[in-house]
């Protein structure tokens, strides 16, 4: 246990705002509003991770991935996680617990690009944004400042930025790439990271374990548990763990009263709040939106468009693992990106499709890892090209000796991609699990396929002898974006530019759910961002607040 | 962990066909896979014990490589199970680690003094670049 939790005891009657979800947006807002005396409690559904709990800093660190740090909850299985049903062609996967996808997240840092925000303006595909990158600028920076970015400044691919600490080193893995795109005149910038390259703020210095993913055991890496709770409790958010939501009640006047939820023991409660903040995540938030229908919103809450759970988007991803003869010390950290191109990031008219990727070059972890990419991409070989002798030789060729040009596509927003709740399985609390409907569009394949073939051009230039093509990763990769889109049109739209809801005056959803359209950068830079730009309106404009019936 | 000394050796057999020795690379039997690295690995993974002893159980009268052959083709899952376990196990082993060269996810102090050794392609990634796509 934290020793900074017991001196948040107290508790409230009503709260100014209850927020759901304490991972990377919940735990934003909930600072942020405390931080201006607003009285916050915030309900997450998971616990506390520390490093403890992490098996990181042992030999046992591969094997972590397989079960209690895998990023899939069917696979984890965990108290706090919900099932996600359906047979969608790419599964969402999150960590559920304070921190959220950030307890786990390769802390890679990717501000948008300005014309993600406006898709259907220049591209005639997607949604434009209600607000633009420059709306979001300042708040990037804060954001970053928080976060312990380390990056270099003066991308010409991005407007500019401010890091507050100097880039890690791209490593031998980066300078191998980076010697690829520079024999093909390609865009590649050294990777920004929300990774201490030195001791800044709440965070240690990196000492690449390369652990990233199944979490950090120097505490080096931002996340919410370091970076915005030790001061979010100590400003008096009460913040009830081990707690779900599953249902935000209405008044008479059609304003929400609070949060119900289960407590730890599975009592039902209710928070009675004045505004009600969801954080839930994409699907998260969704799922809670259609559990709270009601004669007036038969649909789910906020959902008069019957959009709520629709358009999601995941970024699907490929990767390309570039095998070369120099010794690369491969396993080495971050796994965050060594290097990252937005060469293929636009439109381009002489292709297929419209949008593009983003591409980052990342360590391949260690030995299981090394070879299991290996073995996934080629199952065709058959028992005897995989096992045996050959098992040996693709570990001598591999291992240390590769790198990986992850490939991370723009999908855009389709209203038959989307979150229901389940008929019939539920979570541990009894509630329906979240269904997900998910298929890649036209679109997305050529786009996919287009890049994965740049990319294998990329690591031949490189120098690679041996290329490695996955296919498209079945579980994706974090990025759960749309399903309660941003829009100022309430037709087309669930929340406003401020993130309220259309439909519910003191009703806010912060989230990835809020990405109308979902660009192809890392989001949670964005995510970040715009949810301290939410709270900052709900502390410019808290006196006109209108809140629910007392 | 629950596994027997019929179950360890049956694992032992199963574990030689996907790994055998090779050059210097000891076969995963003897890097120890079927004795205490089987521990760690369970206790790192628990749920991969329940499946693992029910194919043991299986395997145990059965000839090793045709079984696992067989497991591949017939329970892609089932065999995942068996090579999770033997490469998670094996890979535990100092002694592998140290032949191929692996240190573990061992902390190791980066330096960001000193100027970047790739600078130069930077500034010609600044040159060629037009400038991000304006959008208000
Ligand atoms: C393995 C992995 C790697 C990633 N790497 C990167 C990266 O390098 N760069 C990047 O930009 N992004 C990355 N991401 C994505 C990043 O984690 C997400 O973008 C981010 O966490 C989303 O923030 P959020 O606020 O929308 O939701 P989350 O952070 O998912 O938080 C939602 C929280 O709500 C809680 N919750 C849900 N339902 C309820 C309920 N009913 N009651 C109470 N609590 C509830 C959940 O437990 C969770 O804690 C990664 C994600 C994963 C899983
Ligand atoms: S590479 Fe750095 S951030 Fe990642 S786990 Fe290691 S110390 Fe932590």
């Amino acid at each position: 246990m934290l020793p900074i939790q017991r001196r948040s005891e107290r508790r409230f009657e009503s709260a100014d705002v209850a927020v759901v979800g304490a991972g990377a947006s919940g735990s934003v807002v909930s600072a942020r509003l405390a931080e201006k005396g607003f009285r916050v409690v915030c309900i997450e559904q998971g616990g506390w991770s520390t490093p403890a709990d992490y098996l990181s800093d042992q030999p046992e660190a591969e094997l972590a991935w397989v079960e209690r740090w895998n990023p899939d909850p069917n696979i984890r299985r965990g108290t706090a996680d919900y099932p996600l049903t359906g047979d969608a062609e790419v599964r969402p996967v999150m960590f559920n617990g304070v921190g959220g996808g950030l307890v786990q997240w390769a802390a890679m840092w990717q501000p948008m690009l300005p014309s993600d925000f406006r898709t259907k303006t220049l591209d005639g595909v997607g949604e434009d944004w209600p607000i633009s990158w420059r709306d979001l600028a300042g708040c990037y920076n804060r954001v970053a400042r928080d976060m312990s970015v380390s990056g270099l400044v003066g991308d010409p691919a991005l407007p500019e930025l401010s890091y507050p600490n100097p880039p890690m080193p791209i490593g031998k893995i980066g300078m191998a790439a980076a010697r690829g795109m520079d024999e093909l005149g390609w865009h590649w910038w050294p990777g920004a990271n929300a990774i201490a390259s030195r001791r800044h703020g709440h965070l240690q210095a990196c000492q690449r374990r390369g652990t990233c993913m199944t979490g950090c055991p120097e505490n080096a890496k931002a996340t919410p548990s370091l970076t915005h709770w030790p001061k979010a409790l100590s400003d008096g958010v009460q913040l009830i763990t081990e707690a779900r939501a599953r249902e935000i009640p209405l008044d008479s006047q059609g304003r929400a009263r609070g949060v119900v939820y289960f407590d730890k023991e599975g009592m039902e409660r209710l928070q009675p709040a004045q505004v009600v903040v969801l954080a839930a995540n994409a699907v998260g938030s969704a799922r809670l939106l259609l559990l709270s229908s009601s004669g007036r919103f038969p649909d789910g809450l906020a959902n008069s468009t019957g959009l709520v759970g629709r358009r999601l988007m995941q970024h699907p991803y490929q990767t390309v693992v570039a095998v070369l003869a120099d010794d690369l010390e491969s396993w080495q950290g971050p796994w965050g990106q060594s290097i990252y191109s937005l060469e293929f990031a636009e439109t381009r008219p002489e292709c297929d499709f419209v949008r593009g990727a983003k591409w980052m070059v990342m360590p391949h972890g260690g030995p299981m890892f090394a070879v299991g990419e290996h073995q996934a991409a080629h199952g065709d070989l058959g028992f005897d090209g995989l096992w045996g002798e050959a098992f040996h030789r693709a570990v001598e060729n591999i291992f240390g000796h590769s790198f990986t040009w992850g490939i991370q596509t723009e999908d855009l927003p389709e209203d038959h991609n989307r979150v229901v709740l389940d008929p019939e399985v539920t979570d541990s609390s009894g509630l329906p699990a979240a269904r997900v409907e998910y298929e890649l569009s036209e679109n997305t394949r050529s786009m996919l396929s287009f890049n994965v073939s740049r990319a294998v051009e990329a690591a031949e230039a490189a120098g690679a002898t041996e290329t490695i093509v996955s296919g498209v990763w079945p579980t994706g990769i974090g990025h759960v974006l749309g399903t309660t889109p941003m829009g100022d049109d309430p037709d087309s739209s669930v929340v406003d530019r401020w993130c309220r809801t259309h439909d519910v005056s003191n009703l806010y959803v912060v989230d990835g759910g809020v990405f109308p359209s979902g660009g192809s950068a890392n989001p949670t830079a964005t995510i970040l961002a715009n949810a301290l730009r939410v709270a900052d309106r709900l502390i410019a404009t808290r006196r006109q607040q209108e809140a629910a019936a007392a | 962990m629950s596994a027997d000394s019929l179950q360890r050796a049956t694992l032992a057999k199963l574990a030689d066909v996907l790994i055998p020795g090779s050059g210097k690379m000891p076969a995963a039997s003897s890097a120890g896979v079927a004795g205490e690295l089987l521990n760690r690995c369970l206790s790192a993974a628990p749920s991969l014990e329940e499946p693992l002893l029910a194919l043991l159980e299986a395997a145990e009268r059965c000839e090793h490589s045709a079984f696992a052959r067989d497991l591949a083709t017939r329970s892609p899952e089932d065999f995942a199970v068996l090579s999770t376990v033997v490469v998670g196990a094996y890979y535990l082993s100092e002694q592998v680690r140290d032949l191929i060269g692996y240190p573990g996810q061992v902390p190791s102090p980066l330096s960001i003094a000193g100027e970047p050794e790739y600078l130069p392609m930077l500034e010609r990634v600044y040159e060629r670049h037009e400038g991000y796509r304006s959008a208000e």
